[in-house]
């Protein structure tokens, strides 16, 4: 683009190129100018949208494509302004999800789209589109947009013992190695809190805005865009290790040597998720594993009662452990945090201004920016606080805590084909 | 300071093609030597996995999951970016002093990043996948991954050195034809596919090109960028991430591509005679730049020490803490800072200058900036922010199967030369004969 180009200039050429489609052509440029009031701050997001949602389903749907463009009535203003789940994106994503056999109107619409994206002078139109493409969107996926499914936990740290039935059901489920700990827990003590000793189970952090993915070369390590999981695609890792280096939870466990659990006894049904990758159990030798929030599981490969539950938290005794859909104010992990605030009560009748209860919450590391889907009820460890050996013991349990003992006995013994 | 070499003879420049020695044998023994050792602990990975190595996971896990492979890596790729730098250089400011060893830094170059890939291929659990998940998913992820940016930019890189290297060597093969062995004209057939002399001036402008490009490149894409992203963009590691990266990656870049010309161009003068073709003069030259490259290198490791000690938040001062407490890092600092004062004191002495100690120097550094690499990845990995786990910092030391790699990447750097050398000039035919117009873009 030439620098003297005018703004007439510009709108006459967009207004040629989308006099080629079968489109309105007007809307588009319309949409143009009013996009451009919203980037100078004259004009919401939220107004935007809802004062060319109608017009525009009107103006795809006359082709009998589905675009499946949300009820303004229904949508929050947050939605809309949170990240790249914005409506740009997913009107990028409806055009995406146009019928491919259907060319001749997938191009059209196309090009009416990236006229008006041009217009706009939306540098975010390719991304969206890659996002939806590639189904590993950073943020534009099923993660924190508030629609569908977003799979999370509410974990209650004052109800947690320490017993470690949550490593071990984790462990069998998924047929790990020893020391590849997917579900970990942590005993520790903290400042000025004496000899008491406080638990923290962690998990992977199916974090919304997840680092892991970010960085992986090769996009083995993604979001599933239905339900925000954040899996390892066991066909296409090369394990270079650089998530489990961008992590800063340290969840990631690699499959250095030969898996304790061979292939050859772990079923399909366990491995293969309902899009046909191979994300599930432990991974195999030189990929890339952690929590997978039971994939299987919620893809109902273990049955449907069993969809919206980990094994982690079926074993756990203590009700400590909620799984749920977060985006489902019904769901486990919601109920129980509103429930468990409100058996906590504050005494508001003298400061009113106290919030309604006096419950603590947080979760791991959140000024990091990953938008964890764990969140904590109980006191965050400060960074003092240090891990000590908890009421039961890893080996008691017949856990391996310090997982380089393992592999270095491993490595002395490959000879003879010792596996870890 | 400029030196006339244009008195020495094209004899003396093809020696090397010509020449036969013991020496010669015993240089290729050792090289294959040390290669196949490297090929038998290799074979044991291959077959048990990267179990071999004393890598393991952070965390719980109680180690670090890069170690000796990816600092290795960083020290080719730098050996690599500072060889071309150096080269480009020489051509784009008309630095006729080191033109006999443009060459060189070009073939280093080559070897080096020839290097570099292959500690990828070793890092990497599944090497069997490098072709056919990467490519596929090259043009979704070169947005977003800085390890798909490094790959991308490696390989243009090395397409752009070796189109350099391409270039310049058919003006010289042309002219020496009748010195080279005729046993290998079938490789000189190729490489002179479609020369004419009127090329010439045309590569001349070309070459120019290429080198502005390195020179640009260098700095903004490779051994400061790309390189130095992998780590500085990772906020989880209190010892990578931050803007100083960028700038000390690529002093140790320069600093460790000079020492390795330094050792290579003393060891093709030792070998072949050639203190006519490659003088004292250019030995002093070179060190003064090793010795203003190490000063930087120096000054930034100064700056990241303050500024983690200082009044650094609590995790970077622990992991500053625990790098300066590490004899390993002091005497990486050391070695470079022993060639700095050398490299100094003898250009105010120039009698102190020896080019067997500047050697033994710059062999000083290499070690040092291989230790300094290597500990900035172990250490880095070793202070993660989130830091309950009790395995955190975790344990590493190189297995022999990591080390092994090591002794066969040089293995395989020696084995390039000795061929190479055998094959083509070494030194270009511009060093001896001032005949070639000046180019004026």
């Amino acid at each position: 683009m030439s620098v003297d180009e005018s703004p007439v200039d510009d709108e006459d050429r967009y207004r040629r190129l989308l006099d080629e489609t079968e489109y309105d052509t007007e809307l588009g440029l319309e949409m143009a100018r009013d996009a451009q009031r919203v980037s100078a701050g004259e004009l919401s997001e939220v107004e935007f949208y809802e004062r060319y949602h109608d017009r525009l389903v009107e103006e795809f749907a006359a082709d009998e494509r589905e675009v499946d463009l949300p009820d303004p009535d229904d949508v929050e203003a947050d939605d809309i302004e949170t990240g790249g789940a914005g409506f740009l994106d997913r009107l990028g994503a409806a055009l995406e999800g146009v019928d491919p056999d259907d060319e001749e109107s997938r191009r059209s619409v196309m090009k009416k789209g990236a006229a008006a994206a041009g217009a706009m002078g939306i540098a975010g139109w390719g991304t969206a589109q890659n996002a939806a493409g590639a189904g590993e969107g950073d943020g534009a996926t099923g993660g924190g947009d508030g629609e569908g499914t977003r799979w999370g936990m509410t974990i209650n740290l004052n109800n947690c013992d320490g017993c470690l039935s949550c490593m071990v059901a984790c462990s069998q489920e998924h047929n790990l190695s020893q020391g590849a700990n997917w579900m970990y827990v942590f005993a520790f003590e903290d400042e000025g809190q004496g000899d008491e000793t406080n638990f923290l189970p962690r998990t992977c952090q199916h974090c919304t805005d997840s680092p892991c993915t970010k960085v992986c070369p090769v996009g083995a390590r993604h979001t599933r865009e239905e339900d925000g999981l954040v899996l390892t695609d066991y066909d296409i890792c090369i394990g270079c290790r650089y998530c489990e280096v961008s992590c800063p939870y340290g969840v990631n466990y690699f499959q250095w040597g030969e898996p304790d659990v061979p292939e050859s006894e772990i079923d399909d049904d366990h491995q293969i998720d309902d899009r046909g990758k191979w994300v599930g159990s432990r991974p195999p030798e030189g990929v890339m594993g952690k929590c997978t929030f039971c994939v299987d599981r919620q893809d109902g490969q273990m049955g449907e009662e069993k969809i919206g539950t980990t094994a982690c938290e079926e074993a756990c005794t203590m009700d400590a452990i909620h799984f749920g859909d977060l985006n489902d104010p019904e769901s486990p992990p919601n109920q129980h945090l509103r429930e468990y605030r409100e058996g906590q009560g504050n005494d508001t009748s003298e400061f009113p201004d106290r919030k309604e209860h006096t419950v603590s919450t947080f979760k791991l590391m959140e000024e990091r920016g990953t938008e964890p889907n764990v969140r904590f009820i109980g006191n965050e460890p400060s960074p003092h606080a240090e891990q000590v050996e908890g009421p039961v013991t890893y080996e008691e349990m017949g856990l391996v805590d310090d997982r380089k003992e393992v592999l270095d006995d491993g490595a002395a013994a490959t000879q003879g084909g010792e596996s870890a | 300071m400029s030196v006339d070499v244009t008195s020495v003879d094209r004899d003396t420049l093809v020696r090397p093609i010509e020449a036969f020695s013991k020496k010669y044998l015993a240089a290729l023994a050792v090289a294959l030597g040390l290669i196949g050792i490297w090929l038998v602990f290799y074979y044991q990975q291959l077959r048990h996995g990267l179990i071999v190595t004393n890598l393991a996971d952070w965390g719980s896990g109680g180690g670090v999951p890069w170690g000796l492979y990816i600092g290795a890596f960083i020290w080719w790729v730098g050996i690599a970016h500072g060889g071309i730098i150096l080269s480009a250089a020489v051509r784009l400011l008309g630095m006729d002093t080191y033109q006999p060893v443009a060459r060189l830094a070009e073939l280093l170059t080559i070897a080096a990043l020839t290097c570099a890939g292959l500690f990828i291929l070793i890092h990497v659990g599944r090497p069997d996948r490098l072709v056919t998940s990467v490519i596929p998913a090259w043009p979704t992820r070169v947005q977003w991954s800085p390890l798909m940016w490094d790959v991308t930019v490696i390989t243009a890189y090395f397409v752009l050195t070796a189109t350099y290297l391409a270039l310049t060597i058919r003006y010289d093969i042309h002219r020496l034809r009748d010195r080279l062995p005729s046993l290998l004209d079938p490789v000189y057939s190729v490489l002179m596919i479609g020369y004419s002399e009127r090329e010439d001036e045309i590569v001349e402008r070309m070459v120019w090109w290429i080198a502005f490009a390195i020179i640009i490149m260098a700095p903004l894409l490779l051994h400061g960028g790309v390189i130095p992203w992998l780590f500085a963009l990772l906020p989880s590691m209190a010892g990578w991430a931050g803007g100083v990266q960028g700038p000390s990656f690529l002093s140790i870049a320069l600093t460790s591509a000079v020492s390795g010309i330094i050792i290579i161009a003393a060891a093709f003068r030792y070998a072949y005679g050639w203190e006519e073709l490659i003088p004292d003069a250019v030995f002093r030259g070179l060190s003064q730049w090793l010795g203003f490259f190490s000063l930087i290198f120096l000054w930034l490791q100064l700056q990241q020490v303050i500024t983690g000690i200082f009044a650094a938040p609590t995790t970077l001062q622990h992991a500053t803490e625990v790098k300066i407490s590490t004899p390993l890092y002091w005497v990486a600092i050391g070695l470079v800072l022993l060639a700095m004062l050398y490299a100094f004191a003898a250009s105010l002495r120039p009698d102190l200058f020896s080019v067997r100690a500047m050697v033994a120097l710059s062999v000083g550094v290499l070690v040092g900036t291989l230790a300094e690499k290597v500990l900035f990845v172990v250490e880095g990995l070793q202070h993660a922010h989130f830091s309950l786990y009790d395995g955190v910092p975790g344990a590493y030391v190189p297995s022999a199967t990591e080390l092994s790699a090591l002794l066969g990447t040089i293995g395989i750097v020696a084995l390039f030369f000795l061929v190479v050398s055998k094959v083509i000039p070494v030194v270009e035919l511009h060093a001896i004969e001032d005949d070639h117009e000046e180019v004026k873009p």
